[in-house]
This record gives C-alpha cells, sequence and structure tokens, in this order.
C-alpha cells in the first residue's frame, strides 16, 4: 500500500511538470521577481545598484503616476454601468421568443473581436466628421462637433463607454446562465401570487442571482483597474495625461524606456492595492457563499 | 373575467412586439459599428469623413480587398496568426489536462501546497508580468521567435482550474478498472480519461484560440521583426501606415476579424456552455 502510494506520487509529479515549470517561470516568478527588482535602478541601458526605497519615494512624488492611479481608480465606474445593464439584457434575452438566439449571438460578437479592430472603428465613428457627431447634431444633442477622444474631459468617458460596449455580451451571458438555472416555478408560484414584473425580477431574480452579480463585479473590477489594451490603442494616456491608466504609465516606464527598477516598484504599489481591493470584495462577498472555481 | 380573458392575447402582443423592438434596436447598437465597416471596406474611394458621412453603401465593389490583399502581405499575416494560435491552443490544452489531472484524482503528498499556490496566483496579480516576462524571454535567447510569443501563456492557471473541476466529476471507478487490466497511469489517462473530458478541452481550445488571435501586445513586445506580426498586431501598424485610405483599413480589419467570427458562429454552443460552467464550477 504504502508502494503504491509512492508510485502514485511520482506518477502525480510526472503529469505535473511540464505544466507546473511554465507556471513557476511565467506565473510565480515575475511575482518573487517584482519584489528586488523594485528595490534596484535596474535597466537594459547601465549598471543595476541597489536603491533601497527610493524608487517608492520617488513613486509617491510621481505626479504622472499618481493622476494614472486615479484615472484607474476612476475606471471602477464602469463597473455597475455594465452590471446593471448586462442583467437586463439578460433577462430580456432570457424568453424562448423564437429568433432570441441570433439575438443572442448579435450581442456577443463585439467580444470576439480582437480590440485592435474595435478601436478602430470606434475611432472613425468618434471623430470629428464621423457618424456619432453627425447623428447627434442631428437630434440636436450637441451644436457643435465634438473631438472625443482628444478632449480632455471626455476622452476616458468615451475608452469606458467602449469598454462598455465590447463587455456587454460577456457579462450578459454569464447572468444567462444564471437566469436559467433558476427554477420557472418559482416565478410561477410568484404570478399567483400576483406580484407584478418588477416585483419579481427584484424580489425573486436578483437574489438567486447574487453569486453571478458577485463573480461579476470581481472581474469585471480588476479588469477596469487593470484596464490596458483601449487605452494604449486610442489614447496612449492621452491628450495629456488625461487617460493615463496605472497599467499604460507602467509599460511606458518598463518596455518603453527600459525603467525596468522603477516600472517594477509602481507595479507592487498597484499589486497591493488591488490586492486589498480584491480581499475586501471577496469578504464582502464572503456570506453569500461564491466559489468562482 | 370574460374581459380580461380577451384582453390577454393583446396585451402578451404588445408586450412581444416591444420586447421585439428592444431586441432589435439593441441589436443596431451592438452590430451597428461592424456592419458600418463592411459597407465602408465595400466602397472603394469613399472617404468616411464626408458630410452627410458615408453609412450605407451606394456601390458593391470587392476592390479594396483585393488591394491591401496584394499590399499587405496578408498570406504572410495569416501564416503567423495560425501558427502562433496553434501553438498557444495545443500547449494550453495538452499542459492544463496534463497537470490538473493528478491534481483531481491522485492522492499524494504537497497536493494542497500546489493548489493553494495555484490559487493565490489568482488573487495577487503581477502588474508587471509583462516586464519579467520580456527579461526572461530575453534570457532564454527566444525574443523574436513565435516561442516567445506562445511560452508566458503556453499554460493558464484558469485552464488548470476548469479541467480539474471536469476530472473531478468523473467516477473512480474509470481509473480503478483501467488498474484492473494493469495500464500505466499514462495509458489509463489518455485512453480512458482523456475521451470523457473532450468538452472541456473543446472550451479551453476556443476560449485559447480567440485569446491568441486577438492578442496584439505581447506579439509586438517580443517581436522585433514586423513581418513576424500576427493579424492584430499587423493591423495597429496598417492603421498608422496610410490612416486616409480608409476602405483598404475597413477591408484589412474585416479580413482580420471575419476568420475568429466564423468559427465563432459554428461553436457557439459549446463557448457559451463553457462561458457559463466557469462561473459554476
Amino acid at each position: 500500500m504504502k508502494n503504491g502510494m509512492r508510485s502514485e506520487s511520482f506518477a502525480a509529479w510526472a503529469f505535473m511538470a511540464p505544466g507546473l515549470l511554465i507556471v513557476a517561470i511565467f506565473v510565480f516568478w515575475p511575482i518573487i521577481y517584482g519584489i528586488p527588482l523594485s528595490f534596484t535602478d535596474y535597466s537594459v541601458i547601465s549598471e543595476t545598484h541597489f536603491i533601497g526605497v527610493d524608487n517608492f519615494v520617488k513613486a509617491f512624488n510621481d505626479s504622472n503616476f499618481i493622476i494614472s492611479l486615479w484615472n484607474s481608480l476612476l475606471y471602477i465606474i464602469v463597473v455597475p454601468v455594465i452590471q446593471i445593464l448586462a442583467i437586463l439584457m439578460a433577462i430580456l434575452v432570457n424568453g424562448k421568443i423564437p429568433g432570441v438566439k441570433i439575438f443572442r449571438t448579435a450581442y456577443y460578437l463585439p467580444v470576439v473581436t480582437s480590440m485592435v479592430a474595435v478601436a478602430l472603428i470606434w475611432s472613425w465613428l468618434l471623430s470629428n466628421n464621423g457618424v456619432i457627431n453627425f447623428m447627434l447634431m442631428k437630434i440636436g444633442l450637441i451644436n457643435e462637433q465634438v473631438s472625443w477622444l482628444s478632449t480632455s474631459s471626455t476622452a476616458l468617458f468615451v475608452l469606458m463607454f467602449i469598454t462598455m460596449w465590447k463587455g456587454l455580451g460577456y457579462y450578459m451571458m454569464l447572468y444567462l446562465a444564471g437566469l436559467q438555472n433558476i427554477p420557472s416555478d418559482l416565478y410561477e408560484a410568484a404570478r399567483v401570487d400576483g406580484a407584478g414584473r418588477m416585483r419579481v425580477i427584484w424580489n425573486i431574480t436578483l437574489p438567486l442571482l447574487r453569486p453571478h452579480i458577485m463573480f461579476c463585479t470581481l472581474i469585471s473590477l480588476m479588469g477596469a483597474i487593470r484596464i490596458f489594451d483601449e487605452v494604449y490603442i486610442l489614447t496612449k494616456g492621452g491628450p495629456g495625461t488625461s487617460t493615463l491608466t496605472s497599467s499604460v504609465y507602467i509599460f511606458q516606464k518598463g518596455i518603453e524606456q527600459f525603467n525596468f527598477g522603477y516600472a517594477s516598484a509602481l507595479g507592487l504599489i498597484v499589486s497591493v492595492i488591488i490586492g486589498a481591493l480584491s480581499i475586501f470584495v471577496f469578504r464582502f462577498n464572503a456570506k453569500g457563499g461564491v466559489n468562482p472555481y | 373575467m370574460i374581459a380580461t380573458n380577451r384582453m390577454k392575447p393583446l396585451k402578451t402582443g404588445i408586450r412581444l412586439f416591444v420586447t421585439y423592438i428592444l431586441l432589435i434596436a439593441l441589436a443596431l447598437f451592438m452590430m451597428g459599428p461592424f456592419l458600418w465597416l463592411l459597407s465602408v471596406s465595400l466602397m472603394p474611394g469613399k472617404n468616411v469623413f464626408t458630410n452627410p458621412p458615408a453609412i450605407l453603401p451606394t456601390f458593391i465593389d470587392f476592390d479594396n480587398y483585393v488591394k491591401v490583399w496584394q499590399f499587405m502581405n496578408f498570406p504572410r499575416y495569416i501564416y503567423n496568426t495560425v501558427v502562433i494560435t496553434v501553438l498557444g491552443v495545443v500547449t494550453n490544452v495538452f499542459l492544463s489536462a496534463m497537470t490538473a489531472y493528478p491534481l483531481a484524482t491522485f492522492r499524494f503528498k504537497g497536493r494542497n501546497l500546489v493548489f493553494t499556490l495555484l490559487v493565490a496566483t489568482m488573487i495577487i496579480p503581477s502588474s508587471t508580468a509583462i516586464i519579467v516576462h520580456y527579461l526572461t524571454i530575453q534570457a532564454f535567447h527566444l525574443t523574436n521567435s513565435f516561442l516567445g510569443v506562445v511560452l508566458p501563456s503556453a499554460v493558464s492557471v484558469f485552464n488548470i482550474f476548469l479541467m480539474r473541476q471536469t476530472y473531478i466529476g468523473i467516477p473512480s471507478d474509470v481509473r480503478d478498472s483501467g488498474k484492473m487490466d494493469g495500464a500505466s497511469e499514462f495509458r489509463i489517462w489518455w485512453q480512458l480519461i482523456l475521451p470523457l473530458v473532450k468538452p472541456a478541452i473543446a472550451v479551453i481550445a476556443l476560449l485559447d484560440m480567440m485569446g491568441f488571435w486577438n492578442n496584439f501586445l505581447w506579439p509586438i513586445v517580443v517581436l522585433d521583426d514586423p513581418t513576424k506580426y500576427p493579424l492584430a498586431a499587423a493591423l495597429t501598424y496598417l492603421n498608422g501606415q496610410f490612416s486616409y485610405n480608409f476602405g483598404w483599413i475597413a477591408a484589412g480589419t474585416m479580413i482580420s476579424v471575419l476568420p475568429i467570427i466564423i468559427v465563432f458562429l459554428f461553436t457557439q454552443r459549446y463557448y457559451m456552455e463553457g462561458i457559463a460552467g466557469a462561473v459554476k464550477g
């Protein structure tokens, strides 16, 4: 018996070795190596020195970094908007009416399309002489053309809109899966009791969707704080620093300016903030008993 | 009582009508931008930014597709994308299927430790992973190679979890019966267990296919030679190169997104099930 366990143990490690090796190098190592790196001035160009907490002192005096943190936190606004709209969409496509599957597919297309393509389409639609300005002027919402992506006051919100447009279908499907698990006799019972549509949604649908709401909020929150692709493709943080998010700033410092030490320190600060936020959400969530995996 | 009965079909009729109006309006919002891109790509020589803007095609011509295909060396970019995607999907399927198997079914020392470490990485994300990945790939002398593009995401912790969850659902008799017949652990896994987890493998393959196909940032970082770029990366390049030839850019974009949309349309059933399964676990 003891021998059997030993051979099973050998087989287990043999099965896991290739996968765990990759995970060790590309998942564990970046987390571990990022820590000592943030106490150095490591760059490809010059010699590396240990510089203590200098990077962290510099970070908190770096107004661009503070702005980028603020923009990343501001981006969280997109989370509740996406979740509410996605739940409403899921309720809309949950019915068994003819053709509803075609609509589900249509709403999902932005999710499978690359952000590069999505960004290109929207940058055209949103340009000065673009379709959006034309339509908004036609219905009288604006009087003159707005440069949506190159105006400091609108750029960040336009990026949020694009994030929302691309992500809605994904969350809709997650909520739809939740809705289809709700037994239909619950609805019938409510109807017999004379409950209206709104009451049914509020008292039956939403409470039963709670685990899904928690899960979706968590992943959407993580995505929002670490937002990168749409910002990098469309504005590179501009105009000025109005759309500079922390991921974009870290990328600029690290990959574009080879300031690996400083970028690692910034990354460490952001990781601590994200870690704290996710623990907060998990705590908040513990009562709901969600187990995402 | 009679009145309400007569009102009922009318009421459901109105409700159905309103539902369809909402569904169609939403479909226009979600699909409109793609349809507009399609229409721009089919109108050669047309300026997108006229007043009023060109929304519907006034004529249909595939000239943009022909021209951009000749200009951009698309076969090359498609080849790059396919190689990267196939390599990424195959490594992910095999490595996650192998790594998750003992975690779900074997009893051995260190199992909980491995599992806890994997869970921890999902809670503490590294914000600078891309920087360390770049240094690692450089140390391995793999920059400017497809292997360097694929290796950092050759297996994901998410996929390992998804596979482990699937294996747990398989009755232990399957493995026991294989042992009775004296088969090796590897043969049991390969011949008896893997056929039972095909749906989960399909989900991982599809999710990663879209991920690798659409990935643009890491390929740009790791590949010095733009002729090695996959489509999504090449597209950023195309956009910068001739910013006024809208028809060409639209056609190029359509070429790059169509394959993945077609794959999605044919496999959406598995895909949707997989997405849903990921929450429940």
